[in-house]
């Protein structure tokens, strides 16, 4: 109701205007960052160049973009199911922390162990944790009514001084110079390879990822509970009509959120890192409430989403050595990205009305 | 500003290309890799600094990439291997936190040659370098003992880690050996590389304890400095002459010169002969030296803290030597021992005077 | 010891009023139903524009000046998004948050680690030569003065005039306001341009007067410690300036405690502030009457006059 104006929710939605948010969404954010990086001195069309076909230009790039999206993926998927419900899990980084810190204890223990059963160990340890991790703010809002999203922000806090505190300590490597770091993790501690020849560092871990968003698909289009967590989120009452209680619904979608934030940080130790470190998440945890939000809370979506931002990640990396983009440019990007989606998604549901002066009480 | 990056412009798709195959009229690729935004002093200045030294040195024979805003993690493999697959010949690694990454590239790619800075593990083709940092704290630490008035010096440092527990107590030797009134040396250990606002409560909270003195010891930025300037009392610095953050109080910095050994690096390259060597390089290698001494000390103690430094440049005179005591109560160096190098690289001790305990 | 403790009950203040200016902010702007989690990328924001210009020019009032525009910048931004598109108010505030901080990174660039001198504290002359007293109260930086004042004023505003009731209504129920005949998003907008000029303050204070100077990443998480402090205070702006200071004071204690040669891991410390705002939420939210005396209800709904 600004100048006059208004907007009116559409009665019906067309499946082919909420496709289209994505596509708007990312014209436009193409078009604000050539004009951005126009007025950074960076030649835009070579920009974008960068940005979107180079990832894809090289065997190596496209391995890079698999690492990127794996866990910007894995976490969407967990948080969409929350977010649908309207649960609000801001607490994914903190999530993938603990899960980390927790599965890392395990090569830290036995650096010399030879036992496969090392990194399902780790998977579970990680998930465990993770999800135990987002149930403290699962108790309090169903104990005791406490916002989840204040309580996952403050434990995202409170998770990074638990992980400086142990990598200071008790988790770092005792024969490296105190520095903060761990053991360099035994070879059954991490995912395989998926080339040999160890230039190309994807790894195994694409496959969980691609098949837990299988599952995800499969869980809310086909199963019950999945069905009433897509209605909790709408209506509360009508989630218990259905049987299902709106503290289940808070359960459920914080521990399914809090294990894949766990098993994506898993997925960094094991993978590209293969040790704990102080910096695990070039943020991650949020990161991946856009990729959420930019896949429209769908499974299929999402993993176009995550895909789409790992190219642009990736992308970004190579334009700021080759065509000289300050290091901020991508982070500027990923708000623009998001903020025309949250625009283009508000002008498909929404009509602009004017409004009658009398209207206005 | 925005155009620090100067990178070979190599149009369209870069293939796979893994050799750094030196080609005869071909210049030497080498690229510096810092890990925060570049400033006027601190650590990313002095990594990046290097270059000029290089450019001057060998000029159109190489050719210099600088990438800044590098910190550790994935993101840091990716930009390496960029750098490399453009044709990087020589690369400078400029975090600690750029280990891991830096030994796997070097193993995949064995035409390239890394200098890593401030780690401890080798190859072949991956060679680490560590300042004598030490040394010019222990002049600076001189400095101090002359001009305190309360006999009380306080320390704003980063982490408890060998190297700087090396700089920490050769800077309270150095004060001691000039002045044998000096209270117990205050510390706030900071437990970060990087946290302005604490910089500056961590001096503030020194100097209200009585310390006239403030060495700030690797914090990422210049505020300790500042704030011991606007407090009026001293301020003593690592890595960079901070005169500028400092003009009435700067008392004595030590001033790293990482180009000194950047250049022997790249002639190694270029001669064919370098080597996966552990550089320690110091005074007498001219990558260390004391800089910024306030016009407050006299002509005889300046004169007292060069001779020393003349004295560190011939070998005659080595800080790190025995007897010196634990602040434990036990013997940390025995009388006549000198540390040798890897003793002072794994350095897990405080030295007497120093108030402050470590945690394991 | 005694110089110890005026140290961090002085600088307690100091360090409390960045995160004051920016939790009185957010609480009146929650207090309206609006939830607007981009403040550390409002104070980031702020702050590097707030040190570029006051490098550049010497002129600070300047510098808050286009520091406090900046940050509305961003907060209209998010007014857009929440207030006319109706989009959903937390990823709208990660949104643009994001923005602020990239915003900051690529402003502050080419100020990186440059320092300059604070300007001079403000010391009554009767008052700062109190003994004690005058020394932890009366020789601070006149902007945290302003901090006080300004929660004093919020909760005056809100607790005793007219339109305070009405901004509260608008945070209880939007529908019965707008019956009521308020302009229930006008009021929103007002209180988010509000929230992003005192963050805009704290953002500003923090490069120029606490930490004279710029380093990307300097606001180092304050923004979400002032999110905490909203809660902690229970919405409350006399209980958050409480908090404010108390939030200080553990920051500086640390420091304190290290330089006496004692040591409590930092980490402990660190975490202290968000472990007592979980427990606060906690204990406020458990019993009905109690949240609804505190929090906001309709706080993070958006509201649509569709009639």
């Amino acid at each position: 109701m600004i100048g006059g104006y208004a907007l009116v929710q559409r009665s019906e939605v067309s499946l082919k205007s909420i496709m289209l948010v994505p596509l708007v969404t990312f014209v436009l954010a193409l078009l604000g960052s050539m004009v951005l990086f126009g007025f950074l001195g960076a030649p835009p069309l070579e920009v974008l160049y960068r940005l979107l076909i180079d990832p894809l230009a090289s065997a190596y790039n496209i391995s890079e973009v698999v690492i990127k999206a794996a866990p910007l993926i894995l976490i969407a998927q967990g948080l969409a199911i929350g977010f649908r419900a309207k649960v609000w899990n801001i607490g994914a980084e903190g999530q993938l922390i603990i899960g980390a810190v927790a599965a890392s204890v395990i090569p830290i223990t036995f650096p010399e162990s030879q036992n496969i059963l090392m990194l399902p160990t780790m998977m579970l340890a990680g998930m465990i944790s993770g999800a135990a991790w987002a149930g403290i703010a699962a108790a309090l809002k169903t104990r005791f009514n406490a916002s989840e999203i204040i309580v996952t922000l403050m434990l995202n806090q409170i998770a990074v001084q638990i992980l400086y505190f142990l990598i200071n300590g008790p988790l770092k490597d005792p024969m490296g110079f105190s520095y903060p770091q761990s053991v360099s993790f035994p070879p059954v501690a991490m995912y395989p390879l998926l080339s040999g020849d160890g230039v190309l560092r994807a790894n195994a871990s694409i496959f969980v990822v691609v098949l837990l968003s299988i599952v995800a698909l499969i869980y809310v289009t086909r199963t019950f509970s999945g069905y009433t967590l897509l209605v909790g989120g709408l209506a509360p009452s009508a989630a218990s009509y259905a049987g299902f209680s709106a503290k289940k619904a808070v359960w459920i979608t914080l521990l399914i959120g809090g294990a894949a934030a766990g098993l994506a940080g898993v997925g960094e130790i094991s993978g590209p890192i293969g040790r704990l470190q102080p910096s695990l998440s070039p943020g991650y945890g949020f990161a991946a409430i856009i990729v959420a939000y930019l896949g429209g809370l769908h499974p299929v979506g999402i993993l176009l989403a995550g895909t789409f931002m790992a190219i642009v990640y990736v992308g970004a990396d190579g334009a700021i050595i080759d065509v000289g983009l300050p290091p901020a440019a991508p982070v500027i990007f990923q708000g623009m990205v998001l903020v025309f989606y949250l625009a283009s998604f508000a002008l498909v549901q929404y009509r602009i009305v004017r409004i009658q002066p009398e209207a206005r009480a | 500003m925005f155009q620090i990056i100067r990178a070979p412009l190599l149009g369209a798709v870069l293939s796979m290309s893994w050799s750094g195959a030196l080609f005869a009229q071909e210049p030497l690729d080498v690229a510096i890799v810092a890990p925060n935004a570049i400033g006027d002093v601190g650590w990313d200045h002095e990594v990046v600094r290097g270059k000029e030294v290089l450019e001057e040195r060998f000029g159109e024979k190489i050719n210099v990439t600088v990438i800044d805003s590098v910190g550790e993690g994935p993101n840091a493999t990716r930009v390496m291997n960029r750098l490399v697959a453009n044709g990087t010949d020589v690369l400078i690694l400029g975090s600690f936190g750029h280990m891991s990454d830096g030994l796997a590239l070097a193993k995949r790619s064995p035409e390239l040659k890394v200098l890593h800075i401030g780690g401890y593990q080798n190859l072949p083709n991956f060679a680490t370098f560590t300042t004598r940092h030490y040394q010019a704290s222990y002049l600076c630490g001189m400095a101090a003992g002359y001009a305190t008035k309360n006999q009380q010096l306080g320390v704003v440092a980063a982490f408890p880690l060998p190297e700087v527990l090396g700089i920490l107590n050769a800077y309270v030797l150095g004060a001691q050996s000039v002045n044998p009134d000096l209270k117990p040396v205050k510390v706030v250990w900071l437990n970060a590389w990087y946290d302005p606002p604490r910089d500056r409560s961590s001096a503030e909270s020194l100097i209200s304890q009585g310390a006239d003195v403030i060495y700030s010891l690797f914090p990422g930025t210049p505020s300790a400095v500042a704030t011991a300037e606007e407090k009026g009392v001293y301020a003593v610095t690592t890595l960079s002459d901070n005169s500028a953050h400092a003009p009435t109080k700067h008392l004595c910095a030590g001033q790293a010169n990482f180009g000194v050994v950047y250049a022997d690096v790249v002639q190694s390259v270029i001669d064919g002969t370098f080597e996966g060597k552990d550089i320690f390089a110091g005074v007498a290698e001219g990558a260390m030296e004391v800089a910024g001494l306030s016009k407050d000390l006299t002509e005889e103690q300046r004169a007292a803290i060069l001779a020393k430094q003349d004295a560190m440049r011939d070998g005659s005179f080595d800080p790190f030597t025995g007897p010196v005591m634990n602040n434990n109560g036990s013997e940390a160096i025995a009388s006549g021992k000198t540390l040798n190098s890897s003793e002072i690289k794994s350095m897990d001790f405080l030295v007497e005077g120093i108030d402050s305990r470590l945690q394991n | 010891m005694m110089d110890t403790i005026i140290f961090v009950l002085a600088g307690a203040f100091a360090t409390a009023t960045p995160l004051l200016l920016a939790a009185i902010g957010e609480a009146v702007v929650e207090k309206t139903g609006v939830m607007n989690l981009s403040v550390e990328g409002m104070m980031a924001f702020a702050a590097a524009v707030a040190f570029a210009v006051t490098y550049q020019t010497g002129n600070i009032v300047l510098g808050f000046g286009l520091a406090v525009g900046a940050s509305v910048a961003l907060s209209l931004v998010f007014s857009v998004l929440v207030l006319a598109f109706s989009a959903n108010q937390i990823v709208s505030g990660l949104a643009v948050g994001i923005l602020g901080l990239g915003l900051s990174s690529l402003v502050g660039r080419n100020f990186e680690n440059l320092t300059m001198m604070a300007p001079a504290n403000l010391s009554p002359p009767v008052l700062s030569e109190l003994p004690l007293v005058g020394l932890i109260l009366f020789q601070q930086n006149a902007i945290t003065y302003l901090a006080f004042a300004v929660a004093f004023l919020t909760w005056w505003f809100l607790a005793r005039t007219r339109h305070g009731r009405i901004t509260k209504v608008v945070g209880e129920d939007p529908a019965i306001a707008h019956n009521l005949g308020f302009a229930v998003i006008r009021i929103r907008l007002f209180a988010i341009i509000f929230g992003a000029t005192m963050s805009g303050l704290g953002g500003a204070y923090a490069s120029t007067i606490l930490t004279p100077g710029w380093s990307d990443g300097l606001i180092a998480g304050r923004g979400w410690i002032a999110v905490a402090l909203v809660v902690f205070g229970t919405w409350r702006p006399l209980r958050i300036a409480f908090g404010a200071y108390l939030f200080g004071a553990l920051l500086l204690g640390d420091l304190a405690v290290q330089a006496t040669g004692f040591s409590v891991p930092p980490q402990i410390m660190t975490s202290l502030p968000y472990v007592m705002t979980i427990v606060v939420l906690a204990a406020v939210s458990r019993n009905a009457l109690l949240i609804r005396l505190n929090a906001p209800v309709s706080l993070g709904q958006n509201f649509r006059p569709s009639k």
